[in-house]
């Protein structure tokens, strides 16, 4: 190594230190801490002391930590479609560039920037079955967010409202980047609107598909803020996520390596997820593009 | 005329617009089909309208119901329809929300000084990270990157009980540094995002910059960071942005009321004031408004965002 090429590597160190400390100290240490915090018994008061697997054993065999998986699963389930499809139908609609309408897309994604703990306060209004202005327009009780049936289906409701304007953009870019000379072909072949739409467009955004439905998972995974806001998990644990129930464990009821293990089962769920999804969605776009 | 009709109206925008030229092909005769096609396209043109302007009104509604509701009376409130415009218009929410009894000052204070630094601290780091992956040779470099890159895939859930145990051995739970300092030091995204764009500036301008005698800092300074400023204010934004919507953490390590953020301020105004809905959508006012305002301002650099970050 020259001196040249000896100074530059100082130089890149020297450049490094502060990022080293953010992605070391604070994100990998961290994930070996909770790794080792899974495995012992620790109130933040008393000295922690080791537990083996007792906090996994407890978390697979007492029922808040499995309801909670259902609980986030459902809440997936329920949530990325119905997202997605709307986030479809928008760009849809978007892309037909009727005049006037391009600005529209500005307002579709407002609820992406703003505080989703502030979001769900304004719903917590919304919903309310008394005072809130829901209820108002339909002139008649409902008790969305406290019906043990509702409450659910009503968080599912506000996360959609909240990110199906986001998901629209990308599908919008997505739309956007398919030539035009596809669209030419499809026509002079004769094929109809909903055809096209079916075996030229749609196929043609698989990639988009990908990258939606990869990011709302994990994204919905972890979500925590709006549902704090809302319920706080409840009525009875019916919308208690798996993000609220390790905030209550740590942080409630002061069982920090219990809430560890939970976190790390979360962690390894998640690169799954990603990993599963990564395979079959390479799967089928090498398929269609042979 | 619904979108059953199956003529090919979506596709017109997509060639170009040309009037009607290859709709002859569906082997109807030219004087029926170019009235029929265009009643069609009317159909399905006041459909998308209708459409849109209906997720319009579903998207706003909630923001415009909130801030009219932050400026009523608890009295109208209490006594009329939910739905009922403002009558008078009254400051007075506000002016509770600011009184010693809330001092939601506080909050603002905090939240604005916890962004600056965070915001300051992110792009800093992230820049000179970045530029160090992107332009400067040393050993280790790649296996470097790609542990940078893998620690995307980390949540914040996952990290936040060890970090709330570290911060709290060292004293600092209810302090600012408590607030900033896990989350100062650059991020993993930015340094992604950014690395990609230094690398695509051309070699020859940042080599003129050599010959000059420049060093690597005034190099990074003086030529990377102008030429990438369309990136550099588009993450600056998003730091912005998620920094002062962030809740979890400083709800879990600020949880004392001289350094609530706004979303925590917020979220413990709600629950202690449960049903005193003008004053908390007067708070949940202030927490969205900013960002609502940055946001219509600087629209197309925040969107912009998702051609870098998303699909290729």
């Amino acid at each position: 190594m020259n001196a040249r090429a000896r100074h530059e590597a100082r130089a890149a160190y020297a450049m490094l230190t502060p990022s080293l400390i953010g992605v070391g100290l604070f994100l990998l240490v961290p994930v070996l801490g909770v790794l080792v915090l899974s495995f012992l018994s620790w109130d933040l008061i008393s000295t922690p002391h080791w537990a083996g697997v007792a906090n996994y054993v407890h978390i697979f065999t007492s029922g808040h930590f499995l309801n909670s998986m259902w609980v986030t699963i459902a809440f997936t389930v329920m949530t990325i479609p119905t997202a997605i499809a709307g986030g479809l139908l928008l760009a849809l609609a978007i892309n037909r560039k009727l005049p006037g309408t391009s600005w529209l897309r500005v307002l579709y994604v407002l609820p992406w920037v703003s505080a989703p703990l502030a979001l769900g306060v304004v719903w917590k209004w919304l919903l309310d079955p008394s005072y809130g202005a829901v209820n108002a327009l339909l002139g008649r009780r409902v008790e969305w967010l406290t019906d043990p049936q509702l409450a659910l289906p009503s968080v599912v409701f506000v996360q959609v409202w909240s990110t199906v304007g986001y998901i629209s953009l990308f599908f919008l870019a997505g739309l956007q980047q398919i030539p035009t000379s596809v669209y030419e072909a499809a026509t002079l072949d004769g094929a109809g609107r909903v055809r096209t739409l079916w075996s030229m467009t749609l196929p043609l955004l698989r990639p988009t598909m990908f990258f939606v439905t990869v990011t709302s998972v994990i994204s919905s995974f972890q979500v925590f803020d709006s549902i704090y806001a809302m319920t706080r998990g409840g009525p009875g644990f019916r919308t208690d996520v798996i993000a609220s129930r390790i905030y209550d464990e740590a942080f409630v009821n002061l069982r920090l390596g219990r809430a560890a293990a939970m976190a790390v089962v979360l962690f390894v769920v998640l690169v799954l997820v990603t990993l599963v999804q990564q395979r079959y969605f390479s799967r089928r776009i090498t398929y269609d593009m042979s | 005329m619904t979108e059953k009709t199956t003529l090919p109206a979506t596709t017109a925008p997509a060639t170009g617009g040309g009037p009607a030229a290859p709709r002859g092909t569906r082997g109807r005769s030219g004087r029926r089909a170019a009235p029929s096609w265009a009643a069609s396209r009317l159909g399905a043109n006041l459909l998308t309208y209708a459409f849109l302007l209906t997720g319009a009104v579903l998207m706003l509604g909630p923001f415009g119901f909130s801030v009219l509701t932050a400026i009523k009376t608890p009295q109208q409130f209490n006594t009329s329809w939910p739905l009922t415009l403002p009558d008078p218009v009254t400051g007075e929410n506000f002016t509770t929300l600011f009184s010693d009894e809330y001092s939601f000052i506080v909050p603002i204070a905090v939240t604005v000084q916890v962004v600056a630094v965070l915001v300051l601290g992110q792009m800093v780091s992230s820049i000179l990270a970045a530029y160090a992956f992107a332009q400067l040779d040393f050993p280790g470099r790649d296996p470097l990157f790609w542990v940078y890159v893998s620690t995307l895939m980390i949540p914040v859930v996952v990290t936040i009980i060890p970090l709330y145990s570290m911060m709290t051995s060292l004293g600092l739970k209810n302090t600012f540094a408590g607030l900033v300092v896990p989350f100062m030091f650059g991020s993993p995204y930015a340094i992604f995002l950014l690395r990609e764009n230094f690398r695509s500036t051309p070699a020859d301008v940042l080599d003129a910059a050599t010959i000059d005698g420049a060093g690597v800092l005034r190099r990074l300074w003086q030529v990377m960071v102008p030429m990438n400023k369309p990136i550099i204010t588009t993450l600056l934004l998003i730091t912005v942005v998620s920094q002062w919507n962030n809740f979890m953490w400083p709800l879990i390590i600020a949880p004392a009321e001289e350094w609530n953020v706004i979303t925590v301020a917020t979220a413990a105004l709600q629950t202690q004031y449960a049903g005193n809905w003008t004053l908390v959508m007067a708070a949940t006012t202030i927490a969205l408004a900013p960002l609502v305002i940055l946001f219509l301002v600087f629209q197309k650099q925040i969107t912009s965002s998702l051609g870098v970050t998303g699909v290729r």
